[in-house]
């Protein structure tokens, strides 16, 4: 029974773990700027992209296979810094505070930029390089082979929701954050730099998805059509854990995570259902999502 | 000094303000009277940066605010406590009144030498510190806002109607509070908006009187002397309002 129990167990944790990292950071753009934005699944799959190419990069130089670990964060790092500011400083800035239906228009059409410019850029064949999940090995226990790998995703994902907690309670930029989160206006008015957050904020949710689409990259490669498929499981894990909630996004993440990596042990046509499934559910019993509080509107 | 010229604002179409103008004196306490939609608080909205300005100038010691973003107001010395006090409810009283000195990087001693004469000046403060906001009353939320926009508010302090649905207990206390601000900071222009103006006599050093969009009267208090009622204070600034001009 264990035996079969706790590859699920793994499975699934490393599976919610990367869903974590592109749907956290929708949610806090979302938190933050009130945008929803329809292209960050395309963010998650440029950032793994990069890493690839990085990491093959690496390969073929011959040079020390450990910096294809490097490569993994620093085209996180530099995805963030190139894309984060130039996205939020135009199209992302002129949507704030325009109305839903021209956020997801516009939003979308930069999604429909972002999927061809990776086609172009990158083309439209699949990468796979697996040096930093070979390098991490195999655990043996009781009769069950691990891959080091999947515990290290696991273990970034916590780092994240403890560091993200941290940046939000415990530092300047994350009280201010919060700040602009409850009030914009107020914010402004006691001296707040919104627009200086805005793009702190989005360009931390830039680099978040570009980080999950990086780590992903080692264990299960990289084709087009990824970041669509990002987008929608994002979307669902921060409906699941209401929108703008981090803990909820890591509670809504485990839950698709099970769902999905259960669906594929027991019946696996189901696969692709099995999220919205869960969504359906979670949303039948709690309509603003798992941690979700309804607006009230303000008279 | 704050002066405002020629201050002329829309909101979605419609004017609000028409060719506003009037000066605030550092040391002096100036009261902007007018009906519910007469402009009072976009008045100060556009002092903050908050509404766009159709056309006319604001200026702080020489310097021009209209061009400069919004948040520039606090840094520049301007605190203000809005109408609906505006807390964030999950965070403590203290830090809410944190928040201006954090936005503005103030140095770890400056922060809390500025708390603590917020708090020997408005000892309630002290008491309800650690108190989330959201736990607190309306009135008390007014003393919190007040308290907030004091952390920052080193040349101007503008208070949209502080009075407004406080309990008759509370808002003595609340001018009782205004009377002790001015003793320790008496270098401080304050610009108060009230619909009822009766709380407001003793403190008062000016009235100005907004309608529709327009100062309609002005008065100055230090060429009065002993207004007790409010009436009184009303029809004599009917008489001593001969220059409509503020920009003496």
């Amino acid at each position: 029974m264990s035996s079969a129990f706790i590859p699920l167990l793994l499975d699934s944790l490393a599976s919610a773990a990367l869903i974590f990292f592109a749907a956290v950071g929708l949610t806090l753009v979302f938190s933050v700027l009130k945008v929803l934005n329809v292209a960050h699944g395309s963010l998650y799959s440029i950032g793994g992209y990069l890493a690839a190419s990085l990491s093959l990069f690496v390969a073929s130089r011959g040079l020390n296979p450990y910096f294809s670990f490097v490569a993994l964060l620093l085209s996180a790092a530099l995805v963030a810094a190139v894309l984060g500011p130039l996205l939020e400083a135009t199209l992302i800035r002129w949507v704030c505070g325009k109305s839903e239906a021209v956020q997801i228009l516009a939003t979308f059409g930069l999604f429909l930029i972002l999927e061809d410019l990776q086609r172009i850029i990158f083309g439209v064949q699949s990468y796979y390089e697996d040096t930093p999940m070979r390098l991490m090995g195999t655990t043996t226990l009781g009769g069950v082979v691990y891959l080091n790998y999947q515990l290290v995703l696991i273990g970034v994902a916590l780092a994240v929701i403890f560091g993200l907690r941290f940046l939000i309670r415990h530092t300047r930029l994350g009280r201010l954050m919060a700040a602009v989160v409850a009030d914009r206006e107020m914010a402004q008015s006691i001296g707040i730099n919104t627009d200086r957050i805005f793009l702190l904020a989005f360009s931390l949710g830039v680099f978040l998805a570009a980080l999950g689409g990086a780590l992903s990259t080692p264990t299960s490669g990289i084709a087009p059509g990824l970041g669509a498929d990002t987008m929608v499981l994002a979307f669902a894990v921060a409906a699941i854990g209401g929108l703008g909630q981090i803990e909820g996004a890591a509670l809504a993440s485990l839950i698709v995570g099970v769902a999905r990596v259960t669906a594929v042990y027991v019946a696996p046509e189901f696969d692709a259902v099995a999220p919205y499934a869960a969504m359906l559910v979670v949303l039948l019993v709690r309509p603003y999502g798992l941690l979700g509080t309804m607006k009230i509107r303000k008279v | 000094m704050l002066g405002i010229v020629d201050l002329t604002v829309s909101i979605e179409g419609v004017r609000v303000l028409r060719n506003v103008g009037f000066e605030l004196q550092d040391g002096k306490t100036t009261i902007l009277i007018g009906r519910n939609g007469a402009g009072k608080t976009t008045t100060l909205r556009a002092i903050m940066g908050l509404v766009a300005c159709d056309s006319g100038t604001i200026w702080l010691d020489g310097e021009h605010l209209e061009a400069l973003p919004g948040y520039q107001r606090a840094r520049l010395g301007i605190g203000y406590a809005p109408e609906d006090r505006r807390l964030i409810p999950d965070m403590s009283v203290e830090e809410n009144m944190r928040l201006p000195m954090l936005a503005l990087n103030l140095p770890k001693r400056e922060t809390t030498d500025r708390l603590d004469e917020i708090y020997a000046m408005l000892p309630e403060l002290h008491v309800m510190r650690a108190r989330a906001a959201g736990s607190i009353s309306g009135g008390q939320g007014k003393m919190v806002a007040l308290g907030r926009a004091l952390t920052v508010a080193r040349k101007v302090l503008l208070l949209d109607e502080p009075f407004q649905g406080l309990a008759p207990a509370l808002a003595l206390e609340y001018a009782r509070t205004l009377g002790q601000l001015r003793k320790h900071r008496p270098d401080l222009a304050i610009l108060i908006t009230e619909s009822t103006p009766a709380l407001l006599d003793r403190i008062a050093d000016r009235t100005l009187q907004i309608e529709r969009g327009e100062i309609t009267d002005s008065s100055n208090h230090e060429v009065q002397t002993c207004i007790s009622s409010s009436t009184v204070a009303r029809e004599t600034e009917t008489i001593v309002s001969g220059s409509k001009s503020m920009r003496s």
